[in-house]
């Protein structure tokens, strides 16, 4: 799966959760830059991405995602 | 005051140790005491002694801490705001206790009209710990929270009451601090909660270590817990609720003791935590903001104290001093094993709403008890006791919900939706319970679909985010029950939200 197509479907997870689709995702976006993502809605988004993309999160890693970019290079390591 | 004291004992004899956390860097109590000397300096020098309620902006830093302990040296109380709280809510808050006078580490305050005190660019002075005289009718800190008329609702909380609280939990043979523990404080300061998870550490001597704002909460108390090696816990439920899919991953074996509170913690959650943390104690809390924090806790352990009903665990007896009774409608005791409204009386309950007269009247009441006028909050929390002297939590008796720990008035949020919208249409705010057992809320509009982009810009200047409700549904025609009220219940199942 290209980074692309990645992306995109980590946008339908932001998308379905926040239930609004006014933001723009890249490698540098954090929860200070999307209204409405903070600690409740990101263990809500994580547990969406996980089902779209059928992949299992470590906490570890969980543990040290600070950006967009350091969750999409979790997934493509899942993958 | 005993505690205000033990606490400068506790400081001065623990110099070298470390006293907090925050954000990666520690701080020995002896910066701790130079904080808390150059705050209390310039308490003196600008506030006259007849002032004694002072606004606190609670952010995370050693100044914020320092102001508390710095206010109760000088025999004041705080009244804590919120920095991501609507500013316009915050002011209402210290318009309500008259605070003239603010304490604030940001680097620029947004309190213009009022007096502030910079407490991030003080001058250096000696350290002087020594508590000034006080009476025990005096605030040692205010709290708001929720109210149903769209205005928030002043729990003022006594030097005595704190006391109280201290005597209690110290008289507990089960839960003994040490100046070796390292304990989570996750909670904001304007939460209950914080009182006892950052009171009993510093009276303690032990370490304190806070959530950065702005940080994934969930996953940052795991990282202290693996990196710092946390011994005690203090958390409400919801967190375990959330860290729940990574259970099998989490080994903690430093962790001594776990207290839960806020909110109900269930049977079979517990028992899987518990094995996370397989040293530990695991101490099941409760008590609301108007009795200081704690009131009692049930000793949970996965094999021999699980007791429970409808999965929620006990909330066990009640601690020193404390009275526990089970009314009916009319404030009547009701036999063993009837359920009722829990009550509490004792030396940590509030002295009263702040300056409200009716809800007064409604959440307290005198019953004479052999010859002594006892006097009684009632919680609003339906409870039964059994046989064995256990306490068991049921229900709410109103339409009050938590919110990741948070008391939540249902009606406050219907107010303020309702108040802006030019359509005059029917909303009902529900909790609704996600797949991992938290409740979130969510607004109903009786009505055809429409913009609510205004109602909830309006919404976000007036409460804390967490009363923001995060699912919207419009429904043409609400449905009802046999007896025409709404019913609530139906209405929750139009709210199919993720993760079920």
């Amino acid at each position: 799966m290209s980074k692309d197509e990645i992306l995109s479907k980590v946008k339908e997870a932001f998308v379905s959760v926040l239930e609004h689709d006014n933001f723009q995702l890249t490698d540098e976006t954090t929860a200070d830059d999307v209204d409405g993502w903070e600690s409740v809605t990101h263990m809500m988004i994580i547990s969406e991405v996980e089902k779209i993309f059928n992949i299992k999160f470590k906490l570890m890693d969980l543990m040290n995602m600070n950006n967009v970019g350091d969750l999409i290079k979790t997934i493509e390591s899942e993958l | 005051m005993k505690f205000v004291r033990k606490l400068q004992e506790s400081i001065e004899n623990h110099i070298d140790h470390n006293a907090l956390c925050i954000n990666n860097i520690f701080y020995t109590y002896k910066d701790f005491a130079n904080e808390i000397s150059k705050i209390r300096k310039a308490i003196s020098n600008t506030i006259e002694d007849t002032e004694k309620l002072i606004g606190l902006v609670t952010n995370d830093d050693i100044q914020t801490y320092a102001t508390i302990i710095a206010l109760w040296l000088e025999g004041k109380a705080y009244v804590p705001v919120n920095p991501s709280t609507p500013v316009e809510r915050n002011i209402r808050i210290l318009e309500l206790t008259e605070a003239k006078y603010i304490i604030d580490s940001s680097k620029e305050s947004d309190y213009k009209d009022y007096v502030v005190i910079k407490s991030l660019v003080l001058q250096h002075t000696e350290i002087n710990l020594k508590p000034k005289q006080v009476s025990e009718d005096q605030i040692a800190y205010i709290l708001f929270t929720s109210g149903t008329t769209g205005q928030p609702k002043g729990v003022p909380i006594t030097f005595s009451n704190v006391e109280a609280l201290v005597d209690a939990v110290d008289a507990e043979p089960e839960f003994n601090l040490l100046p070796t523990d390292r304990c989570l404080q996750m909670f904001e300061l304007t939460f209950d909660f914080s009182v006892v998870t950052y009171l009993f550490p510093f009276l303690s001597a032990s370490c304190i270590y806070t959530i950065p704002k702005g940080a994934i909460k969930y996953f940052y108390i795991f990282k202290l817990i693996k990196e710092q090696k946390l011994t005690v816990l203090t958390m409400v439920p919801s967190i375990i609720n959330y860290l729940r899919p990574y259970f099998p991953e989490i080994n903690a074996p430093d962790v001594r003791y776990c207290s839960f509170g806020g909110g109900a913690l269930h049977n079979d959650i517990a028992k899987e935590w518990s094995n996370c943390i397989p040293n530990c104690k695991i101490f099941n809390y409760y008590g609301p903001t108007e009795f200081t924090v704690y009131s009692g806790f049930y000793p949970y352990h996965k094999e021999t104290h699980q007791k429970s009903h409808n999965g929620i665990i006990s909330i066990g007896t009640p601690q020193k001093d404390a009275l526990y009774l089970v009314v009916d409608e009319d404030n009547n005791e009701v036999p063993i094993g009837v359920t009722g409204e829990l009550c509490l009386g004792g030396p940590q309950v509030t002295p009263g709403y702040w300056k409200n007269k009716e809800r007064n009247a409604q959440s307290f009441f005198v019953r004479k008890e052999n010859t002594i006028e006892q006097r009684y909050y009632k919680t609003g929390d339906l409870c039964f006791k059994d046989k064995e002297g256990d306490y068991q939590y049921v229900g709410r008796a109103d339409f009050q919900v938590k919110i990741r720990g948070y008391r939540v008035e249902l009606a406050e949020i219907e107010f303020h939706a309702k108040f802006i919208s030019d359509k005059k249409v029917n909303m009902v705010a529900l909790d609704i319970i996600n797949s991992l057992g938290n409740a979130e809320l969510g607004l109903a509009i009786e009505s055809e679909e429409f913009d609510i982009k205004e109602i909830f810009e309006y919404m976000k200047t007036k409460m804390p985010d967490y009363m923001i409700p995060m699912h919207v549904r419009f429904i043409k025609e609400f449905p009802h029950s046999m007896n025409g009220k709404i019913d609530r219940k139906k209405l929750r199942t139009y709210f199919d939200i993720k993760n079920k």
